[in-house]
């Protein structure tokens, strides 16, 4: 089954994020569980931190369910999920990806299509965000980052980069290959559905020799260094960079911000199913997830979770901007990506 | 005459000892091998991952692709030259510390295997720090009025070629050592007092003697070489390609596992290939002199 975010449904449901914080204990409370324990697949450092402080100390601690992590990046946790998915038993209780690559693996037949009567918190989640087989745990989306010394007037569009005065002032990070990508498309005719036109336009920019990087943090040394006076980059990172000291500014481009989520799932054959729905709706947890959000960057997902004055400034989008919203077409981005990485890896960067 | 039978007894249960290793290793490594050799029959359908069929074609798009056999062989040249330059650069260290007398040579050899405890990606990003267009070298170079403006050192083939080399030397240079140490000090001594030059000395009796460790130094730092990843994503930067990157590359971002189980067992094959010549090369140069 594929799913499908509407621009109209997004916009709709994000207006409800205006909502009060709900300082209600999250709902899972009431349940008793089967289980005692759930393994979740998530990525370390800050963002294992956050979820232990957030949701895991404060929401499950009172359930007595025991987490254990299974600390990977991306690409090896979808393996093991793909991997795994004919085995009687798996070893993942709930799995953490961007949207994309839990789009990809649910599309392999690895998780399973969500009970939402078990997530009390899931009645709050923004629509436009909700998947069939996954809740959306944090949010954020992709604009551009200048260097607001070298940079001036400051960008209003994707096509500001292409401008030749700022010849070899453009870098991104290699994994962003799509979004880049798509960026090009976008101001060259293409949709989210065709990214094809933005080959071309890519094509002038590697004329005016724009960089990649390896990492993002090889990125964030060149901004910093300002080898590199622009770039296309999540919201989220943009922030932290700026609080770190790179010459940084944002600018959402005219043609509209591309969404980025990061989402949780179950995979079919996860050992405990129970506690891993309670995860899922400590997940929701308004509280948490704006304590998650804020130290992140990142938006929270569900309409009774705010941020406060300033945070909201610097994260979020306002109403125009959502109505502009760029909605990827994950179908489409699962059919071609192993065409455009070739052709990003031969041609752009080759 | 029973103490001699109990001592058979225990002979002929030795190759029994073996066993607990060896169904190790065939389970951990020789039946994801096996797996990992039959996904790349398989067919990749874009948005399936992976259809079940039996298909030489991820072997032939490799080999009929110029864009991945140019990669390997970029592969091979940087595993060679790697390979050479850290033979000459290992040999005057281990030859040193084989026969140094010092009472610290304990910890010189501790201090050549330090390196070894720091992983390779954060030995990659001190060389970041150092190579950078804002980095030391590039800072001192300046400040010695050598260059004006930075020299692009970072994010190139000889940046690769520099962290692989750091990362490799200590295993040259500490297989070396053992070798140069178990040759007889009074051969070199012999030679030198039938007249040889030093350089003689080097040419015909340690070069020579010290062959096996040279071949088994060879062997273990090509395949390092072969197989590496962490060094040339983070120094090469993202347009220097290696074998280990690229299959990376397809069974991570392009999720296109026939194709990168197909790459892995093209660099298997290589690297072995590699192995059994410089070998054979060295065996024979052996026999000759």
């Amino acid at each position: 089954m594929r799913h499908s975010l509407t621009r109209r449904q997004l916009l709709a449901s994000t207006g409800l994020a205006a909502g009060g914080l709900a300082l209600t204990a999250s709902g899972v409370g009431a349940q008793s569980l089967s289980c005692s324990d759930v393994n979740v697949g998530t990525w370390g450092g800050d963002y294992q931190d956050l979820l232990i402080a957030n949701f895991e100390k404060r929401v499950l601690g009172g359930l007595k369910v025991e987490v254990a992590h299974d600390v990977a990046n991306a690409p090896p946790r979808k393996t093991k999920l793909v991997t795994e998915r004919t085995a009687r038993r798996g070893t993942m209780d709930v799995a953490l990806l961007s949207e994309s690559d839990m789009y990809e693996v649910y599309k392999a037949g690895v998780f399973e299509e969500l009970d939402y009567s078990k997530l009390k918190n899931g009645a709050n989640i923004i629509p436009a965000l909700r998947r069939s087989y996954s809740i959306p745990h944090i949010y954020s989306g992709k604009i551009i980052l200048y260097n607001p010394n070298k940079v001036s007037p400051a960008p209003t569009s994707y096509a500001d980069l292409w401008d030749p005065k700022y010849k070899g002032r453009v870098g991104f990070a290699d994994g962003l290959y799509i979004q880049i990508i798509e960026s090009a498309a976008i101001i060259n005719g293409g949709s989210v559905t065709n990214l094809e036109p933005g080959k071309a336009k890519l094509a002038e920019l590697k004329k005016l020799d724009a960089k990649v990087y390896p990492s993002n943090e090889a990125l964030a040394a060149a901004l910093k260094s300002e080898e590199v006076w622009f770039t296309i980059m999540w919201r989220a990172r943009g922030v932290q960079w700026r609080n770190a000291g790179i010459p940084v500014a944002l600018a959402v481009p005219k043609e509209g911000a591309t969404p980025i989520i990061f989402e949780a799932a179950i995979p079919k054959n996860a050992p405990n199913k129970d506690c891993a729905y309670a995860y899922l709706d400590a997940m929701l947890d308004p509280q948490g997830q704006a304590g998650f959000a804020a130290k992140m960057g990142y938006v929270p997902t569900v309409t009774n979770a705010t941020l406060d004055a300033k945070l909201t400034a610097d994260l979020s989008f306002t109403a125009d901007e959502q109505k502009k919203f760029i909605l990827p077409d994950l179908e489409y981005v699962a059919k071609n990506n192993a065409s455009l990485l070739d052709w990003w890896n031969r041609e752009f960067k080759g | 005459m029973t103490a001699l039978a109990a001592g058979d007894r225990r002979r002929s249960l030795a190759p029994l000892l073996l066993l607990p290793a060896a169904v190790l290793v065939l389970a951990v490594l020789g039946m994801p091998l096996l797996t990992l050799f039959r996904y790349s029959f398989n067919r990749f359908v874009p948005g399936q991952l992976m259809v079940e069929a039996v298909t030489w074609d991820n072997y032939a798009r490799f080999f009929q692709d110029p864009y991945f056999l140019n990669v390997l062989w970029t592969t091979v040249q940087v595993a060679i030259l790697c390979t050479v330059l850290s033979v000459i650069l290992a040999f005057p260290v281990a030859y040193f510390l084989a026969r140094t007398q010092s009472r610290f040579k304990s910890l010189l050899i501790i201090l050549t295997v330090f390196p070894l405890l720091v992983g390779n990606v954060v030995r990659a990003a001190g060389w970041m720090a150092l190579l950078g267009n804002q980095g030391f070298v590039n800072a001192v170079l300046i400040w010695l009025g050598l260059t004006q403006q930075p020299v692009k050192i970072l994010y190139t083939p000889a940046a690769v070629v520099i962290g692989i080399i750091a990362v490799v030397l200590p295993y040259m240079i500490l297989t070396l050592q053992s070798v140069i140490e178990s040759i007889d000090r009074s051969v070199e001594e012999a030679a030198a007092n039938l007249g040889a030059r030093p350089l003689t000395v080097f040419r015909r009796i340690i070069l020579p003697l010290s062959l096996p460790g040279v071949l088994a130094g060879t062997v273990l730092v090509g395949i390092l070489c072969m197989n590496a990843y962490a060094t040339p994503v983070l120094l090469g930067g993202s347009q220097f390609k290696m074998m280990a990157p690229a299959l990376y590359d397809q069974v991570a971002r392009a999720s296109n596992w026939p194709f990168g189980a197909a790459l892995a067992f093209v660099l298997k094959v290589a690297t072995v290939l590699l192995t059994l010549a410089s070998t054979l090369a060295l065996k024979r140069r052996t026999t000759r002199d």
